[in-house]
């Protein structure tokens, strides 16, 4: 800009730099257009608004955030049910012990499985307690499973559902400590193979459970 | 005529050591809170490892044992959840409105060319509120808060800011009165709409009934308290951490620059939008919840539009510099001024960003809010204070600033710091924003736990701190540079020789003639039809809105076509007392027209799906101890409207299970959060307990985990899980839960309108002693012992453990999430002033909701 800018109250046209007379303590203002970019971005912004409100409360178009919601963890849940239904077909008592729990590939993911999720609760050994450092062991929070007590059912696919679903309603836990619902965690096949780990660590609690016919 | 006149910069002076000091405290106290998210310890354990091993030393050494060391897990004064609130009202209302006052005091007299009106009025402002600050750090620690953010301080304190601010508005105002400059230069518009909106805006999120000396409930609760606390939080925000900094900027950048303003026409512009749109936004911080959806959708948007406004301020902020840039070598203040422009427009930026309701499904709750605020605080109230600071220090101890490159060196380390942090918080809350939404690969499960999440983020909390602790050490060595300059110099007020202005040249306009014209005509039409096109019911709303697009059409003409646009304007801001009215009528059309239709429609009758189930007495006695040790800073009590929050936190099975406004409805204050430190809480409670024999229990609930889960977990968090960052509250254990004040305040929430049924005090005695006993049985089941009283055991332990606040707290936790479904005949009604009740929603089987 010159030197010797123009002097007046307002600029009026595009590219006119005006200097304002008056100086308030010794501080002058230019005065000049808006830019014009920054005149679209407030623009763009006021034409945003009515276009969004428009089309949500003008439209069907768009489903309320609460409809939205809803329909998606239906879906999901539906997805989660056909899974656990398609696992579950091929899913027996037999097949849990005699097949998966010996199969080492099969027992050894369970075992990855188990040491992500599970050792906070029932331990590295699955004893339900810690070494505190000192050569103590100390209780965790949840049930020991090498102690060969099933407080509630021994029945491999009982146990499947007490994983999938948590402790059951009626329990009032571990000193106060519930399992909670590892089916919105893992997937059925992760279940089934947690649970091939755990009977491949105790298979003597299992031997009552028939294998499977011959085909 | 002229006449000689003395400024008085004996208060300038005064509120600059002020703000120094408390910025120094506050960042402190910041620093701290921020190494207690990385190490528990540091929330009073760190003090026995510091005093012990000189205690054993003493002992061994030389056989004294009564030598003092601390023991504890935790200490209540040190708690982060209390510390929390005195690092925000240290900086927000100690720093930077000292800061701000001492700015409004040095410019405002200049502007108007006349000394301040009233030194009595100044003193007052100055000790007042440094009095009230002071009462903050005695309060806050200890536990007494009203539990709303940036609104802790109780109702007593509440009454003096009330006092001192009105102090400073009249002192402020009568000045403006006395002005000899005919004419209130940009700055004075932005003091002026910071003393009035401030004033408004506390006021209204202040209100409360007292219950004691100490406590008291707002009168607003559930999603009316929410509202209400986030247009004023926004709005401290806009009106403490903004306007008056922008006001700030449009008198110190020239100045020190020696260059005229880029643009006055941009000034106007960005004057009025902020001062329109800011108050409209306020809802932003709670997208995607139970707030209603033409709120929210009206927050995102007008976020949005405020974009502009907000960089016209940056633009006129930087390009006032063109033709300077040179003096940035030689004047530190200008290189401060720069940067903290450049954090605003960044800052800026990001706000409208964030506030897009699928951006804030990542970033709320999250360190990522944090960031954004402190890049504003840190990187533009900081920056700029330290420039005016540095600039001020030479002309008000009439000397040279003592070193150049101390100054030098504080800009590098403070912007190293800030950028730090803003990286860290940034970074860490982007990933926990985006790992807490993420999906396993088969779409079936969520990816992680909350736990996972804060493993990830740990190596941030520690970048963070040292961001934050760079920036304090930059402020501290900014301390030292001013301390010296006074030193050197002397304490100096300015003389001047002015030209007396003849009353009849200034504040010349009638009310008629500011108020009824054509440009207000055409604007207030305007805004009135847009708030038609909003809440009335299909149809009408289009033809509203044809008619402001009609008006503003007609504005514009009308505008092009002549000059009385411009005039009016000029003329009004030449009349200090309409420009204060108008100002305060465009800040005042957001809220109402948010609030006032939220009050009046969502309410008990109009409660769909869910309504809250009350409190019993000794669960209110617990939602009262959760608020006081600042629980709710870190655990919100808010599913959201996103699957992942559904999943995460809603009941198993349940498709619907987010959050209601029914489901809250009672809560004074509301607690729906601002941060996920920790997870959420809104189901952590649960049915009525069943004792050992299988019998229904008459008060006890329990929820998803047990009584003894959480007496152990408020003990010592880290024995459930060892990553855990929470806080250990042994006090709760030690300390008996107020009973006897039970009665006055379920008499005051009664005069709030909780439907409390009528009840004696022995009543609630009663009711108290039951549930506390049964909770403390199932402790005493679970072989709980108390770590003060070890020895205790059987009923004596049980009477025990009954009185304590750890037991309140468990009894309200369990109570979480509690409601009941509402019946309604038929489909939903459209509600006037609801526009969300008109909106079409086709093939919607209308949902009961699962109990």
């Amino acid at each position: 800009m010159s030197q010797h800018p123009k002097r007046g109250q307002f600029a009026k046209t595009k590219d006119e730099v005006v200097l304002r007379d008056h100086a308030f303590d010794g501080i002058q203002a230019f005065d000049r257009k808006l830019p014009n970019w920054w005149l679209f971005t407030c623009y763009g912004a006021v034409a945003f608004f009515v276009a969004y409100w428009f089309v949500y409360y003008g439209t069907t178009l768009v489903k309320s955030p609460q409809q939205a919601v809803k329909e998606r963890i239906l879906a999901v849940q539906a997805a989660q049910l056909a899974e656990l239904n398609q696992a579950m077909a091929g899913l027996n008592d037999a097949k849990l012990v005699h097949e998966l729990a010996t199969h080492p590939l099969y027992v050894a993911a369970g075992q990855a499985t188990f040491m992500k999720n599970c050792i906070p609760c029932h331990g590295l050994d699955l004893s339900a307690t810690q070494d505190d450092g000192n050569g103590q062991r100390i209780p965790l929070r949840g049930l020991p499973l090498t102690d060969h007590v099933w407080k509630f059912t021994h029945k491999p696919m009982g146990l499947f559902d007490l994983i999938n679903k948590g402790s059951p309603p009626e329990s009032t836990g571990n000193n106060g400590v519930r399992m909670e619902a590892w089916g919105q965690k893992l997937s059925p096949a992760e279940i089934a193979q947690v649970l091939s780990y755990i009977i491949s660590k105790v298979p003597e609690d299992f031997t009552d459970t028939p294998a499977p016919a011959a085909k | 005529m002229t006449t000689t006149l003395t400024y008085d910069d004996k208060s300038v002076r005064r509120f600059m050591v002020a703000a120094i000091f408390w910025a120094i405290v506050g960042m402190s106290v910041g620093v701290l809170i921020a190494s207690q998210l990385s190490w528990w310890q540091m929330n009073g354990h760190v003090l026995e490892l510091l005093t012990k091993p000189l205690h054993d030393w003493v002992t061994a050494k030389f056989g004294w044992d009564w030598w003092p060391f601390f023991q504890t897990d935790g200490m209540a004064h040190l708690t982060i959840s209390r510390l929390r609130p005195l690092h925000t009202n240290a900086v927000i209302f100690a720093f930077v409105c000292n800061m701000m006052f001492a700015g409004i005091y040095y410019s405002t007299q200049r502007l108007c060319k006349v000394r301040t009106a009233s030194d009595l009025l100044s003193g007052i402002h100055f000790w007042g509120w440094q009095g009230i600050m002071v009462a903050a750090v005695l309060t806050l620690p200890a536990g007494l808060t009203r539990g709303k953010e940036y609104a802790e301080l109780i109702w007593p304190i509440n009454l003096c800011v009330v006092v001192v601010w009105s102090v400073f508005a009249i002192n402020f105002f009568w000045t403006l009165a006395r002005r000899n400059e005919p004419t209130l230069y940009v700055s004075l518009w932005f003091y002026i709409a910071t003393i009035v909106v401030v004033a408004m805006l506390y006021i209204v999120n202040h209100l409360s009934l007292p219950t004691s000396w100490t406590h008291s409930y707002p009168i607003f609760g559930g999603l009316q308290d929410a509202l209400v606390q986030g247009w004023y939080g926004h709005n401290a925000a806009a009106f403490v951490l903004t306007t008056p900094i922008l006001g700030i900027m449009y008198y110190f950048v020239p100045k020190a620059a020696n260059r005229p303003v880029y643009s006055y026409r941009l000034s106007i512009i960005h004057f009025w939008g902020l001062v329109f749109i800011y108050l409209w936004t306020g809802p932003h911080h709670m997208l995607n919840t139970a707030m209603p959806v033409w709120l929210q959708n009206l927050a995102m948007l007008f976020s949005l539009m405020l974009w502009a406004p907000s960089w016209g301020g940056v633009l006129n902020g930087l390009l006032t510099l063109r033709g300077a840039w040179d003096k940035l070598r030689s004047e530190p203040a200008l290189k401060f001024f720069v940067a903290g422009v450049i954090f605003y427009g960044m800052a800026t930026f990001e706000g409208p960003l964030l506030a897009i309701k699928s951006v804030n499904a990542v970033s709320q709750y999250t360190d990522w809010t944090i960031g954004l605020v402190h890049s504003g605080t840190l990187g533009w109230n900081g920056m700029m204070a330290a420039g005016m600071f540095y600039w001020l220090a030479p002309r008000l101890w009439n000397t040279q600033l003592w070193s150049k490159p101390l100054a030098d060196m504080h800009f590098r380390i403070g912007l190293v710091g800030v950028l730090l942090y803003i990286a860290a918080t940034g970074y860490s809350g982007i990933s926990q924003g985006l790992m807490l939404n993420q999906f396993s690969p088969n779409g079936l499960a969520l990816k992680y736990t909350f736990l996972q999440t804060l493993g990830t983020i740990q190596l941030f909390h520690i970048l963070r701190m040292v961001g934050g602790f760079l920036y304090l050490s930059g402020f501290i060595l900014l301390a030292c540079n001013i301390w010296k300059t006074a030193r050197t110099g002397n304490p100096c007020d300015e003389t001047v020789e002015i030209t007396v202005l003849e009353p009849a040249r200034k504040d010349d306009m009638t009310w008629a003639e500011a108020l009824i014209n054509e440009p207000l005509a055409y604007i207030l039409l305007a805004i009135g039809s847009t708030v038609l096109w909003f809440f009335l019911p299909p149809h009408a709303d289009k033809a509203a809105l044809m008619m402001t697009l009609l008006i503003v059409i007609m504005a514009v003409r009308a505008f092009k076509s002549s000059d009385s646009w411009s005039h009016w304007h000029e003329r009004l801001v030449g009349n200090y007392l309409p420009l204060t009215v108008l100002v305060f009528v465009a800040a005042a059309i957001g809220g109402a027209v948010q609030i006032i239709p939220t009050l009046l429609v969502f309410r008990e009758k109009n409660v769909e799906e869910r309504l809250q189930e009350l409190y019993t007495p000794l669960e209110l006695a617990g939602r009262d101890i959760f608020i006081s040790e600042g629980c709710h800073l870190c655990h919100s009590q808010m599913i959201r409207t996103l699957p992942a929050d559904v999943l995460r936190y809603g009941r198993a099975g349940v498709a619907d299970d987010y959050s209601r406004y029914g489901e809250s409805l009672y809560d004074h204050p509301y607690q729906w959060g601002s941060k996920r430190t920790g997870p959420d809480l809104a189901r952590e409670g649960g049915p009525m307990a069943k004792d050992p024999q299988g019998k229904p229990c008459s008060l006890m609930r329990v929820g998803n985990r047990g009584n003894p889960w959480h007496f152990n977990h408020f003990l010592n968090p880290r024995q459930i899980s060892d990553s855990s960052n929470m806080p250990a509250f042994p006090w709760l254990f030690e300390q008996e839960a107020d009973v006897k004040s039970l009665p006055n305040k379920i008499a005051t929430q009664t005069r709030l309108g909780v439907p409390w049924p009528v009840m004696t005090p022995h009543a609630i005695r009663t009711m108290v002693e039951t549930q506390s006993r049964e909770i403390a049985a199932s402790l005493v089941a679970a072989k709980v012992y108390l770590p003060a009283k070890p020895q205790l055991a059987g009923e004596e332990l049980r009477d025990s453990l009954a009185k304590t606040k750890a037991v309140a707290l468990i009894a309200y936790i369990q109570k979480l999430g509690a409601c009941r479904p509402v019946a309604k005949e038929g489909p939903a009604m459209p509600t006037p002033l609801n526009p969300d009740s008109y909106r079409a929603m086709p093939n919607t089987p209308k949902t009961r909701p699962q109990p």
